[in-house]
Order: C-alpha cells, then sequence, then structure tokens
C-alpha cells in the first residue's frame, strides 16, 4: 500500500512539474505583481528585500508611506497549506500517513501612510499524527490549535528607517531565524522550544506587546521590545518583558541573501511559580504570584557566499531557582541552538537544499532532554513568472532525544507546500 | 496592568495623529506625490493624458514637430531637440552625456522623449512638473541651446511660416514662450510606443516572447528585483532613488533630487527611467556610465557601483546567475524594443522644410 501510495504523490508531483501556469499567488504578489522570488530567497525564507519590505511594514522599502492602502486592492488574503505523506519510525513504533500539516490564513497590508497590519489564523485540525514529537504524546492529539497567531499594527517610519513600532500579537524580533519562515516543516529550530520544567515560557511563542526595531545606514540594527511573555492566550502575565536584539551586517545586504551578519540578544522575563486554581493548559500562563526571573542570551550569524547561506544560533538559558522542581535550589541552565546550511540554485532560485543540525545541552540531572537531530530538505519550486508559490518538498530528519534511555526517531516526508 | 493599558492607549491615540499629521503638512511644489496608488502590475500602456489647457490637435503636433527638429531656437543656430533627443537614438543620444552650443558637455545623460508623455515629473531630477515646463528648460539652458526665452521667440517671430502656423493654431500671432512649448509637448506626447513583443505578450499572445524572454520578465519580476522601480505599464515608478552609480565626473559629484528639494535623503538620487525601447540608447544611467544593458544588470547584480551613504535600501546584491542575467537582458534588448512606424519612421525634418 505504501508503494503505491508512494508511487501516487511520485506521478502527482511530475504532473504539477509540467505544469507551466502558475495555481495562484499571495496577496503581496498580486498586489504589486511581483513574483515570490522578490521578497523570498525560496518561499518561505525573505531575503534582504523581503525583511526591507518586513521591517518597513509591508511597504517597498525606502518608499516612505506611497504604497496603496487595502481600501485600493484587492481582498489582501493568502493561505498556506503543506500537506503531503509521512514516514515516521523509532525505536518505540511507526506511524505513516497522509497529513495535513497546517494551515495559515494570512491578512496583512496597508491601512494607511505607514500604518499596516499582519494577521494570521491557524484554524484547529485534528488530524492526529501530523505534529511528531517524541514521547510527548499529548501533542500529537491535534496537528494544529485554533489560534490567532498574529494580530499586529506597525506604525513604520516614526522616525525613518531608524524607529518602527508593531503592536499586538506578532512574532517578537529578538531571533533573527525565524521557525515560522523557515524551510523546514518537521524539524523546528529545537531551542527555541526549550524550557525548565517549571517555566511556562516559549522562546518561539508570538508575543503580545509592543516593539520598536530600526536600522542605520552602516548595517546597523536593533530591536527592543516589552512583551508578555505568557505566549498564547490569556494576556495576564502580571510582569512583563523586555528583549533586545543588536546585530550589525557587513557588506551590501542585510545579511538575509547577501552580506555577512552577526547579532547579540537577550530576554529578560518573569513569570509567576504559583498558580491560582484554574490554570489554562497549553493556553498560556495564567496570573499567579511570586514571579521569577529567567533569561535567554545569545549570538546569532549568518554568513553568506553567492547562493549558499550558513546561518547558526546559540543561547544559553537560565531560570531562577525557583522553577528547577527536578534539582530544587539550583538555578536551571541549559545551552543549545543550531546550524544549518541552504543552498538556492537552478533559475530564479526554483532549487532549495538545505541540512540543518540542532543540539540541546540541558543540566545533567535532566539528561533526557538532550537532544540532537540532523536534517536534510530539497525544495522545488513551480509556477511561471506570475508567482513561485507551491512547492515539492522532501524532508529527512534523524532526531536523537534523551540519554540514559535514547528515543531515535527517523521522519521523511513527501509534501507539497501551498501558498495562494 | 494599568501601566500598559495606559501606554498602549497613548501610541493608539498618539502615533495615528503624527502619520496623519505628516499628510496635512503643507509641501513644497516640487515634492510632488507621483503615482499616488503605488506600484502597479507590468502592462499595456494606456492612453496619454493631455492636461486641460494643452489639448491635442493636429497643426500643434505638426508645428511642435518642426521645433523639435529646428536648431533656430538655439542661441548659434546649431542645437535643436532632436539634437540630443533622437529618433534615431531611442530618443537621446550618443552620449555618454550630452553635448550643446559650442561643444559644451552637459553632466547628465539626454532623457529619452518617447513614452515620456507618461513620467509625472520630467528630468532625471524631476524639476518639471510637466512637458511644457520641460520643453521650455533646455532653451535658455547656458551649456545645451544657450539662449534666452526673449530672444528665442524673437527669432520664432521673423520666422513667417511659424507666426502663420500658430496664428492658425491660437488665433493670434503674437506667439509666446508658452505657445512654443505646448507645442513641442504636444508632439511629444505622439511619441508612444505600443508594440513591443513584451505589448503584445501582454494583450494575450502568449508567442510574442521566446523562451529565453519569458525567463527574463520571470527575473525581471521576481529575484533580479526589477519592478520594484520599474513596475506599471510605463515601467517606472517616476520616483527617484540612489542607486550607487558611477559618477560622469568624480570631481563634481551630481547631487540629483536634492538640488531641487534640497532633502538630504534625496542626495544623489535619480528618476527611474522607463525600461521601453531601452536597447536603444545605450549607454546607460544618469551618467552614461554604464555602456551596455549587461554591464546594467552587473551594476545591479553587484548592489551598486559605488557605496553611497544615501544607498536606496532597494538596492541589494541579487546573485544571478550567468543565465539569468542573459535571459534579463533579452527580454530588456528584444522584449522591450518597439516596432510602432508612427514613432520608429520618425525622420528630422530637414532645414529645407521647415517654415520660412
Amino acid at each position: 500500500m505504501k508503494k503505491y501510495l508512494l508511487c501516487l504523490i511520485t506521478l502527482l508531483l511530475c504532473e504539477l512539474i509540467s505544469t507551466t501556469d502558475s495555481l495562484s499567488i499571495p496577496s503581496f504578489a498580486r498586489k504589486y505583481g511581483f513574483n515570490c522570488s522578490m521578497c523570498h530567497s525560496g518561499f518561505t525564507k525573505l531575503n534582504d528585500f523581503g525583511q526591507r519590505f518586513r521591517d518597513n511594514g509591508y511597504q517597498i522599502p525606502g518608499q516612505a508611506g506611497k504604497e496603496p492602502s487595502v481600501f485600493e486592492t484587492a481582498p489582501p488574503i493568502s493561505m498556506r497549506i503543506p500537506l503531503g505523506y509521512t514516514i515516521y519510525n523509532s525505536n518505540e513504533g511507526t506511524a505513516n500517513s497522509f497529513n495535513l500539516y497546517g494551515m495559515d490564513i494570512l491578512a496583512a497590508g496597508v491601512l494607511h501612510k505607514n500604518v499596516s497590519f499582519l494577521m494570521i489564523y491557524t484554524p484547529r485540525i485534528d488530524e492526529p499524527s501530523a505534529y511528531f514529537s517524541g514521547r510527548d504524546s499529548s501533542n500529537n492529539s491535534a496537528s494544529q490549535y485554533g489560534a490567532l497567531e498574529s494580530a499586529s499594527l506597525v506604525f513604520s517610519n516614526i522616525i525613518p528607517n531608524v524607529l518602527n513600532l508593531r503592536v499586538g500579537r506578532f512574532e517578537p524580533g529578538y531571533h533573527m531565524f525565524s521557525s515560522k519562515r523557515s524551510y523546514y516543516l518537521f524539524q523546528p529550530y529545537e531551542i527555541y522550544n526549550m524550557s525548565s520544567p517549571n517555566n511556562s515560557y516559549v522562546f518561539d511563542d508570538n508575543q503580545i506587546g509592543i516593539e520598536a526595531s530600526g536600522h542605520f545606514q552602516k548595517g546597523f540594527k536593533y530591536t527592543a521590545g516589552i512583551v508578555n511573555g505568557s505566549g498564547s492566550n490569556p494576556d495576564n502575565n502580571n510582569k512583563k518583558d523586555v528583549y533586545l536584539n543588536l546585530s550589525q551586517t557587513f557588506g551590501k545586504g542585510d545579511g538575509q541573501s547577501a552580506g555577512q551578519r552577526i547579532g547579540i540578544f537577550g530576554y529578560f522575563g518573569k513569570q509567576p511559580i504559583t498558580l491560582p486554581g484554574t490554570v489554562i493548559g497549553n493556553m498560556g500562563q495564567t496570573n499567579g504570584s511570586n514571579s521569577r526571573s529567567f533569561t535567554r542570551l545569545g549570538f546569532d550569524g549568518s554568513l553568506n557566499y553567492k547562493g549558499l547561506n550558513v546561518q547558526m544560533l546559540y543561547f544559553i538559558g537560565s531560570d531562577d531557582s525557583a522553577f528547577n522542581t527536578i534539582n530544587p535550589g539550583e538555578k536551571y541552565k541549559y545551552n543549545g541552538g543550531f546550524v544549518e546550511l541552504d543552498y538556492v540554485g537552478l533559475f530564479n532560485n526554483k532549487l532549495v537544499a538545505s541540512v540543518m543540525y540542532n543540539w540541546i545541552k540541558p543540566p545533567d540531572y535532566d539528561s533526557d532532554l538532550e537532544f540532537k537531530s540532523y536534517s536534510a530538505l530539497c525544495r522545488y519550486y513551480l509556477g511561471d513568472w506570475a508567482a513561485v508559490n507551491v512547492s515539492m518538498h522532501a524532508e529527512y530528519t534523524h532526531r536523537i532525544s534523551g540519554s540514559t534511555s535514547k528515543l531515535e526517531e527517523d521522519i521523511f516526508a513527501l509534501a507539497l507546500d501551498f501558498a495562494f | 496592568m494599568r501601566r500598559l493599558i495606559v501606554f498602549s492607549s497613548i501610541v493608539f491615540l498618539i502615533l495615528p495623529l503624527k502619520v496623519l499629521g505628516q499628510e496635512t503638512q503643507g509641501k513644497p511644489i516640487t515634492m510632488v506625490d507621483v503615482h499616488s496608488l503605488g506600484p502597479q502590475k507590468l502592462g499595456n500602456l494606456p492612453a496619454v493624458m493631455t492636461p486641460p489647457n494643452n489639448p491635442q490637435s493636429s497643426l500643434k503636433i505638426l508645428i511642435g514637430k518642426q521645433l523639435y527638429f529646428d536648431t533656430r531656437l538655439s542661441k548659434d543656430n546649431t542645437i535643436s531637440c532632436a539634437t540630443c533627443h533622437n529618433p534615431a537614438m531611442g530618443w537621446s543620444d550618443a552620449g555618454p552625456t550630452s553635448s550643446g552650443i559650442n561643444g559644451q558637455k552637459g553632466g547628465r545623460r539626454a532623457p529619452p522623449v518617447s513614452n515620456a508623455a507618461y513620467s509625472p515629473l520630467q528630468f532625471w531630477d524631476g524639476r518639471a512638473p510637466s512637458l511644457e515646463e520641460q520643453a521650455k528648460g533646455p532653451i535658455q539652458n547656458p551649456i545645451e541651446m544657450g539662449n534666452t526665452h526673449e530672444v528665442m521667440i524673437r527669432s520664432v517671430q521673423n520666422i513667417k511660416g511659424y507666426v502663420e502656423e500658430f496664428k492658425q493654431a491660437y488665433g493670434t500671432d503674437d506667439v509666446s514662450i508658452d505657445m512654443v512649448a505646448d507645442a513641442i509637448a504636444a508632439f511629444e506626447r505622439t511619441v508612444v510606443t505600443t508594440d513591443s513583443p513584451f505589448d503584445r505578450y501582454a494583450r494575450g499572445e502568449k508567442n510574442a516572447l521566446s523562451k529565453i524572454e519569458k525567463d527574463g520578465l520571470e527575473i525581471f519580476t521576481g529575484k533580479g528585483h526589477c519592478t520594484s522601480c520599474h513596475w506599471g505599464p510605463y515601467f517606472s515608478d517616476g520616483r527617484f532613488h540612489n542607486l550607487g552609480v558611477l559618477e560622469f565626473d568624480p570631481a563634481k559629484p551630481d547631487m540629483g533630487r536634492f538640488d531641487v528639494t534640497k532633502n538630504p535623503a534625496d542626495k544623489g538620487a535619480f528618476k527611474t527611467p522607463t525600461v521601453r525601447d531601452v536597447a536603444l540608447r545605450a549607454p546607460y544611467m544618469h551618467s552614461g556610465t554604464e555602456k551596455t544593458l549587461e554591464d546594467v544588470v552587473d551594476l545591479y547584480d553587484k548592489g551598486g557601483r559605488v557605496r553611497s551613504a544615501n544607498l536606496d535600501p532597494l538596492i541589494v546584491p541579487l546573485g544571478l546567475s550567468a543565465y539569468e542575467k542573459k535571459a534579463l537582458v533579452a527580454f530588456m534588448r528584444i522584449s522591450m524594443t518597439s516596432t510602432n512606424p508612427e514613432v520608429a519612421n520618425v525622420k528630422p525634418i530637414p532645414a529645407s522644410e521647415l517654415p520660412k
């Protein structure tokens, strides 16, 4: 049966390769008549132009407020739908299946001169086992929770280039490598999801708050923000968190697809350790008491040479001893990061190939959280000059979790990644 | 929490006011908001808009054409509009920059007259808001035609044929600089190219472009980032950008748009020219420092030749492959070259056929 399914997918993909007309185009590309490679090295990863477009409040870089608003253009609604066939093997079992890996409904655009918005809603998908999370099988009950992932306003060019504000629920700019715009569908930047046993803060979560960002002529860029720190709903964390990211790019470009960029970041947060009676699991931290502090300090770099891009990130997490239920009285410290090598090639960047290594080093007394993964992927984009918005995606990841009783997992998937 | 609510309220109240306030502030005349609708898709040129105070007429167009080719508008009877905006050279000249009376060299290349009717502002620095205003400029520029409007008008009024034509067109034999400029502008509004392979492709002839030209178009709208400035049917945003271009004379840096606006952000910024018929008018850029289309593509691929402090944020290295560059050049060279006979066949009017 598996063979037939793989053959069917292969035939389907071959048919799509031979299709010359694009199937659809995302709303920004539709608005301007651009194709996706204007902003993406390869969808989903932003190139320098795309990063500047985002930083400039979804307006053409350098064009202070000369944009058609959403009232003058077609409805600015887009969707992203990755789906495919996954083969999962581990020393504890197997699970092979067709899956809808997720669905994003996005709306974004300019409301008024230098005022823009972004909204992302992810509907709940009850398809089981699309999300693989090792032994934490509770997360496999649904592949995606229904959530308002982003709802933010951007006030750009308050001081041209130097001060832009983002307000609402947004993806904080303390990490330069967005997991949401990563090529990888099955292997997240694992360190982003790591925390101490009693700390519900997740580095990768979108946050509610306000963020200032800006860039200067000589390649210096900053991002600073105040956020709730509770990730998803509800917005009731009494103590606010602050963060700062500083980066410098050498050479032409912003370090996304050209130039060499290095940066440092720090996140300084507080979370309650005493919770009231009702805790809403998975939906965020309720307003408890006895808030204790934690930090995430690290550095990142992005190096480019022709079609090659190496991006790396390392950080050290340190949580107050009150969060440490395993070894009380001691601060919970861990570190980890990832190194990713991406290559874009063929005509108009239609081919992406990538390898990635992730690691997490928890404290010795919590070695079950030790983690390593080796991933590789290949994406091929379909379409013509109107848009490149459908990609064939093949990804393999080998994951090793724990130290005393190791869980070894292999995930292989053939997928289609639609954005329109 | 209360502090957050107060802070957010301030943000939501103050910032929109600040942003709205930007619109209500008075603007100098030179700060015209061009293409206020912002980036538009590539496509066919619409009909030319004519200003209500200068409607087209066949006689006015004829007078304008005669004046366009008439060297008697210049101080020493050697330079006409067509000297620098030569139909046989893509309505520009051999360059790299233009020459005026007594062999004087200007600092900038002659912008093309073809399709200039679609440009919201004229000259590389946009200092003229209309073709009519533009037409008046070179006549009294000391290194172009070197004349004065008064002397030029006296010359025209001494040419009986012109006086009769103006009387027929305007109902008066009292020729003015505005009438001369209106006529030249009326002629220039007929210099429109609408029949390039790209135009046919955009009208639905899917075979109008070859494979490599289609690939070039794909790069043009994507990885090449060309349409971030060269957008819309006119293939230009009509805006001003500092591209890190080499100076024609490094000893005398050209300030470009800054000379008009005095805005430091405009230093070294020049108007985006149209890509239509670009193959006909090498060399390129305002300074004529890029000899071929291949050189132009190379300039963009490298993210500019010089790292200007005022480099436009649109300019980033592109990482184009050899084939992508070749395709881009093929698209510009072949697909964008028009074959409109009424424009392509415009020949200079011999002096013997000009009004006497």
